[in-house]
């Protein structure tokens, strides 16, 4: 079912998670090195995908985990599972960056430097990814158009919902209908995919 | 349900996206603990929009992050010897010392921001003054075509005017008097003429002539009129043509008739002008 989306990490991963969060708090850093080898690449991935540099995004991937060093002792782990709140940190400071660069004048965009690699530095961590992804992104591509793109303004270049509306010429009620119905159907896509 | 709640049971959505703006978002998480259907619409969403960071293209890092955020964990205090919870804040303003490294480091993040800010007014201010010179030549370069025009047509009027001078003051110039004939009692026209440097026809108080018809000189030779060229008359009824020499024929006179646009190999129309 799609409590499968809640947890996105599998038991074994979630658990691994846990023990490095432990470790961490001990002040040992063999847990924050744990914590990155299954981690890193999708925090650096989603940092290059918003802000399409691969400094910016390398600095904001050792923001996110320097962060998560320093926080360690007070994540609840009960309340959700460390990858989700590593992205969410991620995905913030990320589009903090992308807003302040937005503020002053670009002379030109900077490459997207998406040099797209199928390897992981841990086989298992690598099956998980693939499995995950390969849902997400089929779920995401059998959007209509619309949602998708609405959707994806959203999560990814950081716009408000009003920035939406004047971007694609649409009414602010639109943005808010395309937004949910569109995170609902991924929602339903996605719990067939898992069941 | 309340009306805050249905304007607000929209905004799930944008709020598990994070797409509201602070007020917004600050007015959505108050009405949040007091409504459960929003709570459960938002417990539902929450998942897929964590499951998205899954969509993006895998791309890794360089090698050498990993160890550079080590290092940079290193020199951060562990969180045991942390008394206090630490502010889930960006940059940690609460620490009671600040390393020298990292004074060094905002320091220098200080220098860099001047000095960027300084580059991006001094690039804008380039912007401006490459448009203003743009706007400046673009101007210039219309005044020199206008002036080039006005030259050229300046030296046509000084060539003509020499060349009317040498014609009038030639020693064979003769000069011919037209009178104005019946349609054109008024009219009347002088020829200089100059086998050297031909003919130069003035006429004045010339009728407007009607569309599609034309005057046209004539030289009148022992036989057939001989055509010297076309007159044309301005709005004061005044004309000036200058013919070339080597068409002159031997003649006995001048004469000038109305014809149709272009002329004609020999007269048809009135003759509005005539030598005596």
């Amino acid at each position: 079912m799609w409590i499968w989306l809640a947890t996105l990490s599998t038991a074994a991963t979630a658990e691994a998670d846990r023990d490095a969060v432990a470790g961490m708090v001990d002040g040992n850093t063999e847990g924050l090195t744990s914590l990155y080898d299954r981690h890193g690449r999708l925090v650096y991935s989603l940092a290059l995908r918003i802000v399409r540099d691969a400094g910016d995004a390398e600095d904001v991937t050792q923001e996110v985990f320097v962060q998560a060093w320093r926080q360690a002792e007070r994540f609840d782990t009960s309340r959700g599972s460390v990858a989700a709140w590593l992205l969410t940190v991620a995905r913030a400071r990320a589009i903090d960056l992308l807003r302040r660069r937005r503020v002053r004048p670009q002379l030109a965009d900077a490459p997207a430097n998406a040099e797209s690699s199928d390897e992981a530095p841990r086989q298992d961590v690598r099956l998980e990814w693939a499995e995950r992804a390969g849902a997400v992104r089929t779920a995401l591509e059998s959007l209509p158009l619309v949602q998708r793109l609405t959707i994806e303004l959203a999560f990814f270049e950081g716009l408000t919902h009003n920035e939406i509306a004047e971007q694609l010429e649409i009414p602010l009620g639109t943005v808010k209908t395309r937004v949910r119905q569109g995170l609902l159907r991924l929602r339903d896509l996605l719990a067939g995919a898992a069941s | 349900m309340t009306l805050e709640h249905d304007e607000l049971q929209a905004d799930c959505g944008l709020y598990v996206l994070g797409a509201l703006a602070v007020d917004e978002r600050r007015r959505f998480e108050a009405h949040l603990p007091t409504c459960d259907e929003c709570t459960t619409t938002v417990a539902q969403l929450r998942p897929v929009a964590d499951a998205l960071p899954y969509a993006v293209p895998f791309v890794e890092p360089s090698p050498g992050l990993r160890g550079r955020i080590i290092d940079a964990a290193s020199r951060a205090r562990s969180p045991r010897s942390v008394a206090a919870p630490i502010p889930f804040e960006r940059h940690d303003r609460s620490r009671p010392t600040r390393s020298v490294a990292s004074l060094v480091g905002f320091l220098a993040a200080a220098a860099m921001l001047v000095v960027a800010v300084g580059l991006g007014v001094r690039a804008s201010n380039l912007q401006n003054q490459l448009r203003d010179t743009e706007a400046r030549l673009t101007d210039t370069r219309n005044r020199l075509d206008d002036a080039e025009q006005r030259l050229g047509a300046s030296q046509r009027e000084t060539t003509t005017i020499r060349r009317t001078l040498a014609l009038v003051t030639s020693a064979d110039t003769v000069e011919l008097r037209l009178a104005g004939q019946a349609p054109a009692p008024q009219a009347s026209a002088r020829a200089f003429l100059s086998r050297a440097r031909g003919v130069l026809f003035v006429g004045t108080n010339l009728p407007q002539t009607p569309p599609g018809r034309t005057y046209q000189v004539w030289y009148l030779t022992r036989g057939a009129p001989v055509s010297a060229g076309l007159l044309t008359a301005d709005a004061q009824g005044n004309g000036t043509a200058t013919f070339d020499a080597a068409n002159i024929p031997t003649f006995a006179g001048m004469a000038v008739s109305l014809e149709p646009d272009g002329g004609v190999p020999a007269p048809t129309g009135a003759i509005y002008l005539a030598t005596q």
